[in-house]
Order: C-alpha cells, then structure tokens, then sequence
C-alpha cells in the first residue's frame, strides 16, 4: 500500500524533473504585465573568471516566468558568482543573460526596477529595526513614503517579522534576519527573484512558511531561482532544477541520466520477519532490484528504475507484508546531486 | 518627478540613512558634549591669557576656529573612513547596490552625511564663536570667511575618508590611511617645508667696505679724506624655504588662516593667532637677499653732525612690518584650498568608479555582497 511517503505530489514531481527540467512550462498567470511578455531568466554560455580561477564556465539555463528553479551545486561551484552575474553586480566574462529581457550588464537600472535579490550574507542595517529598513528599501526603489510603508507593514506580516518589526536589526536571531533579508527582496514586488541559500537558519515553521510563500509567488508568475544546500527542501517547492558543478551547468541529458540510475529505497514494514521472508522468497525481487541491507530506519534496496519500485511493492503487498513506509532513500534532488558530483569527480580524474 | 529630483531624494535618502546608521546614539552626544565642555574650557583660559575683555575677542575666535578644524580632522576620519568598504563588510552595500539607487547617490550621500557630522562639530563651537564676537574687535569678514573656510576645510577630510574607503578594501586600513592624510596635510607640509627648505642652502655674500682713517671737519660737521678699506667679503649658507611656501599652503590651518581678512594694529602687527600664522606663512614667500654690499665709507662722506649733534644722512634701512610682509606676498590660502578641493574630487571620483556596478573587477579577497 502506497504510504506518505510516496505520495502522488512526489511522483509527479519526479516526473516533471525526468521530463522537462529546463524548460517548464510558464505558471497559470505568467504574462504579469500586459505589454511586457516575463520571460523570465535566460542564461546562455556565460563564463566568468577571477584571475586565474574559472568560477562560472559556459552555464546555460532558463527560469521561466512562474517557475521556482533550484539551483544546486557543490561548495564552490559557482552558484554565487552566477547569481551575482544575475543581479546587476558582476559582468559577465561571456555569454548572455537576459532577465525578462533586460541584460544586466548593460541595463543594469531597468533589471534591478524588476529583480529581486537575497544574497547570501545577511547584512542589514544594525541600528533601523526591520520596519525602517524595510521602508528605507521601499524608498530607494523610488517609491513615496506612505507607498513604502504599506509595503513594509505586507511584508512584516507576510514573513511573520511583527513581534520583532520595531527592535532594532542587530539583536535579530539568524533566521529572523534571514526573513527580513527576504522581505527586502520582495519590497518592490519583483517579478524575477534571486534566492541565495534562503532556507538556512530558518526553523521549520519558517522554511514551511517560505516554501509556501514561494509556491505561491511562483503561481503568481514570478520567475523564481534559489539556490540552497537544503535538497530536502528544494525537492519540495521547486519544479525544475539546475545543477552546477566546477561552474558548468549540467546538461539535461546528463540530468535524466543521473535521476534514472539505480539508487536505494527503503522500506519499512510493521513485520520485520515477514518481510524477510518475501524478500528471500523467490520471485518477489524482481531482476532490477537487489537487497543492500538493513539498518535501523528500514531495509535497503538498490532499485534500477521506478517501474522496478512499483513491481517490487506490488510483490510484498501481494504477499500480505504490511508495508508501512516505501520511498527512495534520498531525495530527487539529492540523487542527483550526488550522481553528478560523482561523475564530476571521475571526469576529472579521468582527465588527469 | 523629473530626473534631478529623483536624484536629489535618493541623495538625501542616503544621507539620513547615513546619519542614522553612523551617529544615532548616546555616544555621539556624549562626544559631542565633550567637544563643548573642551572648547568651553578653552575659551576660558583664552579669555583669561589674552585680556579679552581689554583687547578684543580676535585671539578666542581664532583659537576656537582652530580647536574645531583639530577635533573636525581627529574625528572625521574615524567617522567616514570606513564608509563604503564598512558597508560592504556589513553585507548592505550590495543590498543598496541592487535598488534603484546609483553610485553617485550612494557615493555622494555618504560624503554629505560625513561632512554634516563634522559640521556638527563647528556647529557645538557656535556659542563660543558668538561670545569671541561679542568681546569685540572681530570683523565681519573675518568671521564669515573663516568660519566658511573651516567649513570646507572639514568638506575636504569627509571627502578625502569616504573617497578612500570607497578605494580601499579593509575598513581599519581605510580608517588609518585618513588619519594619514590628515597628518600628512597638518604635520607632514610643516616638516616638508622646514626640512627642504634647510636642506637647500645657498651661499650669500655680503661685501663691505669700511672707513680706515678720516678727519672730521668741525665747520661742515662732515668727515673728509676718507680712507677707505678694500671689500671685505664674507660668505654665508641661507635657506631657500621661498621655494617650498606652497608646502605651508597646502597645510589646512595655514589655509583658513590666511584666508581670515588680516587684522593689525598700528604698529603693523597682527592681532589674532590668523594673522600670525598668515604672516608667517606669508613671510617665507619673500626669497632671501643672495647678495648685500654695505658702502661704510659712502655712509660717512654724505652724512653729517650739526651743531646740536644731531645726525643726518642715510638711515638704515627699516625692516618691513608684518602688515607689509602679509600685504606684499601672494594670498597663498587659495592655492592651498585649490589643492585640496582637487585632491577630495579626485578621492571621490576614484571611489565612485570603485564602486561602480556591474564590476569587471572584484576587490582582491573579497567578496561583493
């Protein structure tokens, strides 16, 4: 019997990451403007260098409007430098990047009027509590005072700052700084938004809240790009993913490749023996699925692809094991993250 | 809104954000209280040293413009040293970067808000510049020059400090490079100047002649039959500081000094701290004589003693007064604000191109945001 874990929303996640990673479709509600048709992030072939350090090498990828896009990397790989190239701060070596049109190296002004940005580091200004700095921001997107503060008292609410909103920022917690970081961000309603590591620091009432936010957001026709370290997390707010690794972007056929490899799944059941036995029986395993072993959490076994998943829990259902909990071992993301940090590694040594 | 007034509002966003940020808080008031307290003190022993109450508050006003440009460039430095690169170590100067705000908003508001904090300064001295006024014999010129002269003057250390923390990666070394400066313009020009100045000697040579023998004609009152002596050279090593006076006029004291209309009295001296350092500064403009020749026997045959012993001739030459060393010699204060208003535009430009975003060029270990 299927379980909470494997759920209808994870299939047909899995089935939009296999199918379609770069290039989902627009959200229900993505021509935002009427005269201006979002077309969200476009990124193609873009280089960037620092003296002799390649950071970022030929990355391409698209964020449509109304799409939340994970971008996933190993320490190191790029992912800041790419999202600082995205936000008006860095020029690119090559390539281009156009931000609903716009390129940020030479427009920066009209891409900054749409982008929002959450960097990495929290900086905010110590002495102005979060409802000050959030009007401060208003303002410098040229809004007026009464504008900028209407807009800040949405966001206080919206990312649950209220109790906090009049203290000034510097006795901020982490997470509460993070929040405030990404109320700034939205300050002037972006309809393209740069997320760097968002979730961290957050408690899981706020990464609940965040993720929501970002559906939502998302629903609205927003082009959204985060990069977090968190795969749990991205497997479940974002609809597409991009994969950087020693600053390249992964292909799409590399990506299918890594998803669809073998991986591990476990499974629980309420009768350990009984499930024993049917996975001993013959004819229960099918050829695409070996036993990897049992720890603490469940049995382990190396799946070749998900039709050899569903056989194998049609097989212990029809063998009356009462299966409680059936699921890959890791998440989407993850898998694939690690598949291709791995073949990453192997070309590279290959090379050597 | 048109485009100069959405430039004006962000400017004046960045400067209250500035003001806000950096002096907000008790420990500004404190520092503040202090300077007053000081200067008060000040004032005081001013008043009582230089008999104010007899000769005017020329010599209280002075001091007190000078207590403040020394307090304006020990503070300011620390105050907007660390402006831009401090904001980028915070992690907001990549947040602000992103907003609609441009560089030269960002750049330029910071230097307001570093000059309005050290007008601040000026601002606190206020009553005590009013109560010199009041003691009488300061003028008005002198007043209003001086005081918008200093004003300039503590524009130029908040340029100088927010210039270089927008050139410079590490806030403490932008901080220290300011006091530098600063010490480089205030202590650095004086020991310039004294030191090339003596280091460039020139020999000068002074030839006289002398009277051997005379007879003194008792009808006349005059001497005839004058021997004279053959010249008798002697050579001495000068200093040339006339070379290096713009040394002096770079120095900020030497500037708002000279800048003060000068005030004398009749006899030709100076009657505030201004007009002497003016004097002074003034004075070594005047290049040395290389060559004086002293004719002790031409002095003898055209003068003479009448029958009261009263003597008449060739008087020796007076020196110049102060008033007309100080009227004779170039204004050098405009060439030293000129110098300064030069260097604080460049340190801004430089910082603004700096800060320039998109980057090509990322501060060496640093990271942007």
């Amino acid at each position: 019997m299927p379980t909470a874990r494997f759920t209808a929303a994870q299939i047909s996640l899995t089935r939009r990451l296999r199918g379609m990673p770069f290039t989902t479709a627009p959200g229900p509600s993505a021509a935002r403007s009427s005269w201006i048709e979002p077309t969200g992030i476009v990124v193609s072939g873009v280089s960037r260098s620092f003296g002799s350090v390649l950071a970022v090498l030929d990355a391409t990828l698209t964020v449509p409007a109304g799409s939340v896009t994970a971008l996933i990397g190993p320490n190191g790989s790029g992912k800041t430098t790419l999202l600082l190239m995205l936000a008006t701060l860095l020029t690119p070596d090559a390539g281009i990047i156009r931000i609903n049109g716009f390129d940020p190296a030479t427009e920066p002004e009209r891409v900054r009027a749409l982008m929002g940005w959450m960097p990495d580091t929290l900086g905010s200004w110590p002495s102005l509590s979060a409802r000050a700095a959030l009007q401060t921001t208003g303002r410098m997107y040229r809004m007026t005072r009464e504008q900028a503060a209407v807009r800040a008292d949405e966001l206080i609410r919206l990312t649950d700052l209220t109790d906090f909103a009049d203290r000034p920022s510097r006795v901020l917690s982490r997470g509460q700084k993070q929040r405030l970081s990404l109320a700034r961000a939205l300050v002037h309603s972006p309809s393209v938004l740069l997320l760097d590591e968002p979730a961290s620091g957050l408690d899981p009432a706020a990464r609940a809240a965040l993720r929501q936010l970002l559906r939502r957001l998302g629903g609205d026709g927003t082009a959204i790009l985060v990069s977090s370290h968190v795969l749990a997390e991205l497997d479940e707010m974002a609809d597409a993913a991009v994969y950087l690794a020693a600053g390249r972007t992964a292909s799409p056929e590399q990506v299918a490749a890594a998803g669809a490899s073998a991986r591990a799944w476990r499974i629980r059941s309420l009768d350990e023996t009984a499930l024993d036995r049917a996975l001993a029986a013959p004819g229960v395993l099918g050829a695409l699925v070996m036993v990897l072993g049992v720890d603490k959490l469940g049995t382990l076994v190396q799946v070749e692809n998900e039709a050899s998943a569903a056989a194998l829990l049609h097989n212990l259902v029809l063998s009356g094991v009462p299966v409680c909990d059936f699921g890959p071992a890791v998440g989407n993301l993850e898998h694939t993250f690690l598949d291709l940090t791995r073949s990453t590694i192997i070309d590279s040594e290959a090379r050597e | 809104m048109t485009d100069s007034r959405v430039f004006l509002s962000g400017l004046w966003l960045i400067v209250t954000l500035e003001l806000r940020q950096r002096v907000r808080g008790p420990s500004w008031y404190v520092l503040l209280g202090l300077f007053m307290l000081l200067v008060g003190i000040v004032t005081f022993l001013l008043w009582l040293a230089t008999s104010a109450w007899l000769s005017g508050g020329g010599g209280v006003f002075s001091t007190i413009i000078f207590f403040v440009l020394l307090l304006g460039t020990l503070v300011s430095p620390a105050l907007s040293g660390n402006a831009v690169n401090g904001d980028r170590d915070a992690g907001t100067l990549a947040t602000t970067q992103v907003t609609l705000i441009s560089t030269g908003q960002l750049v330029f508001g910071k230097f307001l808000a570093a000059w309005i904090t050290a007008l601040a300064f000026l601002a606190a001295a206020l009553p005590f510049l009013i109560f010199a006024v009041v003691l009488g014999e300061v003028s008005l010129g002198t007043i209003t020059v001086s005081v918008l002269v200093l004003a300039a003057e503590l524009g130029v250390i908040a340029a100088i400090g927010v210039g270089l923390s927008g050139i410079l990666t590490r806030p403490l070394f932008s901080i220290v490079v300011t006091y530098l400066v600063v010490a480089a313009l205030s202590l650095g020009t004086l020991i310039a100047f004294a030191l090339l100045g003596t280091a460039t000697q020139q020999q000068a040579t002074n030839v006289s002649y002398q009277v051997v023998s005379s007879t003194f004609d008792e009808a006349t009152g005059k001497q005839l039959n004058i021997v004279c002596s053959t010249a008798q050279t002697t050579t001495s090593n000068v200093p040339r500081f006339d070379y290096y006076w713009f040394f002096l006029a770079a120095n900020p004291y030497v500037v708002v000094a000279d800048a003060a209309p000068g005030s004398f009295n009749d006899a030709g001296y100076p009657t505030d701290l201004f007009g002497q350092i003016a004097v002074g500064a003034r004075s070594a403009q005047v290049p040395p004589k290389l060559y004086t020749e002293y004719n002790g026997c031409d002095e003898a045959a055209t003068s003479s003693y009448d029958e009261r012993g009263a003597f008449s001739g060739q008087a020796f030459e007076q020196p110049p007064t102060a008033q007309e060393t100080y009227n004779s010699a170039a204004p050098s204060w405009f060439i030293g604000l000129a110098m300064h208003l030069v260097l604080a535009v460049a340190a801004l430009t430089w910082a603004w191109r700096r800060t320039q975003t998109p980057t090509a060029h990322l501060p060496a270990g640093s990271r942007i945001a």
